[in-house]
This record gives C-alpha cells, structure tokens and sequence, in this order.
C-alpha cells in the first residue's frame, strides 16, 4: 500500500557500537507517513540505541539516515526537531512546574508582537489558548491550559506530551514506552491520541514492551534482535506468539 | 474528533477556581499569606513604638530592604533555576573594595563627583560579573554542584576584600553619604534606583523568554534540554547576572556608608539573607517554583522584623534567632500547602 510513496524517513546500513559492543548493525528501515511503526525487540535488543540515533542523540557510526528524501546528520537533538522529527521520552519531557501551555511551547515560545517583543516578552495568553487548540486537534481535551503539569494524572501528562509532540512533528514522531506505567483506560487513550496523529499524516515509531498495543494500533511491527532488524512485516502478518517468538529467537526455524 | 477522551481528575486545578472554593484559594495563597504577616508585623511595630510609623522611619526601612533585594533577586534567579549562590555577599564586599580603590583615584583626580559614581558602579558591577564567571566555568565546565562552585567564590571574595584592603575600609567620601539621604519623600534615590532594577528583574522573570527558561531549567533540566534550550549557557549567564547584582550592591553599600568596606555582606551573612528571602517568598530550593513577588515580600518582613526589633530595643543578637523562627515556620508553611492542596 505505501511502496509507491517517498518515504519520510530511511534509514540506510545505520551501525553503532559502544566501545567493543555493538548495539546496532547495519540497520535498514523505511518508514512512510500516515504508517505507525512498531518498533519491538528484547531489552538490549538495540531498540534505544536505534531511536536516539533517529532522534540526534547519538551519531551513527556508519550508515545513512534521510528524512523526506534528504540525507541528514544531525548535531543534536535540536536538528531532529527543526528537521520534523519529535521524539517522546519516557515521561521526563515535561516540566512540571510549567502550565500545560508552556510545556507545549517549550522551546518555541510565541513572542509579543512589537517592541514587547523585540524585548524578549512572551505572549502566554495566545500559548495556553492556542495549546489547547493544538490538544484537542488530537482528541486530547483539558480544561485549562493554565494547569501545572504536576497538577495532571499520569496519564494526562502522557497526553500532552504526545500532543506537543504531534503538534510540532512535520515527519515523525517517536514514541519511547508511552504506555509504560499508565492503567488500562489511560494506555487506550494513548493509543486513541497515536491513531490521530496517523490520520493527521504523521509517522509515528512505537517503541513498547506491551505487545498487544503494538498489535493493536500499528500497521507495520520491525523486530530487532542483537541490533539486527530480523523481521519487519505488516502487523496482520503477526500473532502474539510469532512476534514472541521473532522477539526471542526461538522459533527462528518455524518463522522462516 | 475532539471527543473528551481524557477526563478531568476531580479537585485539581479547575475546582478550586469555583465558587466557595475561591476564597479557600486566596487563604491558600503564599503571597496573600506573605501580605498579612507583613502588615501584621507593621502594625504590632507601629503599636510599641510611635516612632516607626514615620516618614524618616520608613525612608530607612527602605532604603535598607534596598540592600537586601539585588542580591534577593539574584537569589530569584538563581534558585529557581535549580542552583544556590553563596557568593553574593562577599561579591559585594570586593566589589565594594575594589570601586572604592578606583573612586579614591578619581576623585584625587578631581574628576566630577557624580561622574565618579557612575564610574564605580560599573566597577563595582564588572567585578560582580567576574566572580559570577568564576561560579560559572566552575558549575558548567568543571561540573561543580552549585552549593560547592559557590562556596568558592564566596571564600576567595571574602578573603580578597580583605586582602586588597588590608581589613580597612577604603576611600572615605562624605559627599556620597550626603547624596545618599536625598530623595522624594519616603524615597531616596538610591532606594529609587535600586527598586527601579528589582522591578525591572521581576518582569524579566515572569514574562520573557529568559525567564520561562529559568523555570523551565530549574524544573526539569533534561526537559529544557531536549526543547532545544541551551541549559549550560543559561546557567552560566544566572550566575554572572547574580554577579553584577552583588557588585551593584557593593556599590550600594559604599554610597550609603561613604567608603568602601570590606567585611560588608560577609559578617552579617547578606547570602543567607538573601536565601531566606527567596524561601520565605515561597520559592522551592529544588528549583521551577518561585514567585519574585514572594521574594519581594520576604525581603520586606526581614527587613521589617530587623529594623522594627532594634526599635523595640530588642538586643541585637537575639535578632539572628527570630529570623531562624521566620524561615522555619515559612517553611514548614508550605510543606502543608501542598498537603492542603491535594486533599481539596
């Protein structure tokens, strides 16, 4: 279904190795808007390692990385996001002393226009009002912007991270463990917020060790395994026991 | 599609902004909090002795809460943004020392009075602005945790001051002093000035982009980070600003004493002060929390409880223990705020 359309991110023979272990080998992808990823592997699998590269954290050792048909090399994470490229950490991209407003604009703050601005003031009003526009684009509805993030649930914080980041990201937005520690309802909601960004055209990398969400809300599940890319195949492709089993290797026989 | 898909926790944030709950809110307050102990501690001075409630009372009161609030401000800053300065008192000192050195050599050159004073204060202030680098490549190159990097340069200023000035004060200039009394009103203005900055600091704080940063660090520095701020530059320029508001300070110091003094700012603890103040103004030592009008309105009680207890003839040295009570139940205080808050 997406093999006639540029993809907006690919990766080409990527290879990074931390002193005498590598953590990545030679890894292709490619990856096309309006698709979520599911991005799987065992713990040490080369999971992190892939995504801080996609991100700016890290520089490959080898290999190429385009975004939207240009190639890339990035400096910091700073020139992932100019480029359309957010990521989500674990919940530690918020400030939680912030209001809701500030964190969406964190980095991008809106400038008073004429002199105030010039002199370096902010105009917090058109922020918390145009956060709340930027959340409820992706379904994502709080009553006031002007609310500290510390004054959420867990599960709301997680939301708006994933709403700044679906509101910033041109390309892709990448999703480091966004269910991890949320309950049942609040992992749907999540999951609710990751299914907009995909009919809002965005490439969304789902990073989790939840197999059933992954099977749930992606269209395309790679596995790594020892910093290889082992399987990448559309999700219908899988069952909860042969992505186990491509994850660990065991029926290595069977699968192929 | 924008179905409410998450709904509102009950009791946080919106809640209280309703109805009966607003006043609940304002009681909860710090700054309303901070409001009335200060008028309460105006009128219970007011009641002992007659004489506090003065124009040339006030006019002292201010002038000396105008000692306190540059380096409170920088105290602002700094703590906010997640660090500590411990060296804003003996920056003043040697700042102090040395624009005193320099007015002294102007003004044996006859160069104009008020030509000499505005020199100094850009000594004073340049001096601040190298220690404050000096706490800064010590917390953001040699990755020194604040409370130490400062701790340096507290003791290299106060050991300095002395140092350059042989432990005497420095150039004795009486037509300062003389300056220092004049004013409008209640006002001198030295006071003047010196509000005019700290107002001006407070708008740098809460509504430009260099103070959204400030929080911002100071609440979650990974945070900052991965938004594209530069949080090592920010930091390094916390401690510089801190700098040349403890020089400014110096020079404050040498125009209401008339010459430059070496162990002012470092005997009476002016960094602790300083530090008290932005607690008692309800600002978190962790860092992201604070309010410069807290800061403003602690600085206001200290000074208040100093001054007003000296005029009640309470002996100075018992002085020291009712500001320790002040910073203990401030802070205790707002250890229940939060409790108060949640059970809401």
């Amino acid at each position: 279904m997406t093999t006639e359309r540029k993809p907006v991110l690919e990766l080409r023979g990527i290879s990074k190795s931390y002193g005498s272990v590598r953590a990545l080998t030679d890894v292709d992808f490619t990856a096309y808007a309006g698709e979520v990823i599911g991005l799987v592997g065992d713990n040490g699998a080369g999971k992190s390692s892939l995504i801080k590269v996609i991100s700016g954290v890290y520089s490959p050792d080898a290999g190429q990385l385009f975004v939207d048909g240009i190639e890339r090399h990035w400096k910091s994470p700073h020139d992932s996001m100019l480029a359309g490229i957010e990521t989500l950490y674990q919940d530690s991209g918020l400030a939680p002393d912030l209001s809701i407003g500030s964190n969406i604009f964190l980095g991008r703050e809106k400038m008073r226009k004429g002199i105030l601005g010039s002199f370096g003031v902010i105009d917090q009003t058109a922020m918390e009002r145009e956060a709340l526009k930027h959340l409820e684009k992706v379904g994502i509805t709080l009553v006031a912007g002007k609310r500290t993030v510390s004054q959420l649930s867990g599960g709301q914080r997680q939301a708006v991270a994933i709403g700044r980041a679906v509101a910033w990201a041109e390309h892709v937005i990448i999703l480091d463990e966004p269910t991890n520690h949320l309950g049942a309802r609040q992992s749907n909601e999540v999951l609710k917020v990751i299914e907009s960004a995909r009919e809002h055209g965005l490439c969304v990398l789902f990073i989790s060790h939840t197999l059933p969400h992954v099977l749930q809300v992606s269209d395309r599940i790679i596995v790594l395994r020892l910093g290889k890319v082992v399987r990448d195949s559309p999700t219908t492709d899988y069952t909860v026991e042969s992505l186990l089993g491509a994850i660990t290797g065991l029926n290595e026989a069977s699968a192929t | 599609m924008s179905t409410p898909i998450l709904e509102t926790p009950k009791g946080v944030g919106d809640e209280v902004v309703r109805g009966d709950h607003r006043l609940r809110r304002i009681l909860a307050n710090q700054q309303f909090i901070l409001l009335v102990v200060l008028t309460a501690l105006i009128i219970f001075f007011a009641t002992r002795n007659s004489l506090f409630f003065t124009t040339s009372e006030f006019s002292n009161l201010i002038t000396d809460f105008s000692g306190l609030i540059l380096i409170a401000a920088a105290e602002t800053f700094v703590i906010t943004s997640g660090g500590i300065d411990l060296a804003v008192g003996s920056t003043s000192a040697v700042a102090g020392v040395v624009g005193a050195f320099a007015m002294q050599g102007l003004l044996n050159g006859h160069m104009n009075e008020m030509g000499v004073l505005l020199i100094g204060t850009l000594v004073c202030a340049g001096v601040g602005v190298v220690a404050g680098i000096v706490s800064s490549v010590l917390i953001t190159k040699f990755m020194l945790v604040p409370f130490v990097a400062t701790l340096i340069t507290f003791s290299a200023g106060a050991g300095l001051a002395l140092v350059f000035s042989k432990g005497a004060p420095i150039g004795y200039n009486p037509n300062a002093i003389t300056w220092s009394a004049t004013g409008l009103g209640m006002f001198t203005w030295l006071a003047i000035i010196v509000i005019a900055i700290a107002l001006t600091l407070g708008l740098l704080l809460h509504f430009t982009r260099y103070g959204r940063y400030n929080f911002a660090i100071g609440s979650n520095s990974f945070a900052a980070r991965v938004a594209g701020i530069n949080v090592q530059r920010h930091i390094a320029s916390v401690y510089v600003l801190s700098g040349a508001l403890a020089g400014l300070t110096g020079m404050f110091f040498y125009i209401r004493g008339g010459s430059g003094a070496p162990t002012t700012g470092v005997t009476n603890s002016a960094n602790l002060q300083a530090i008290a103040a932005v607690v008692i103004g309800g600002a978190s030592l962790t860092g992201g929390v604070g309010r410069y009008t807290g800061t403003l309105l602690g600085a206001a009680i200290l000074t208040v409880v100093t001054d007003g207890l000296i005029f009640i003839n309470v002996p100075p040295t018992w002085i020291q223990v009712v500001v320790a009570g002040l910073i203990a139940v401030a802070t205790i205080l707002q250890s229940i705020r939060p409790a108060m808050k949640r059970e809401q």
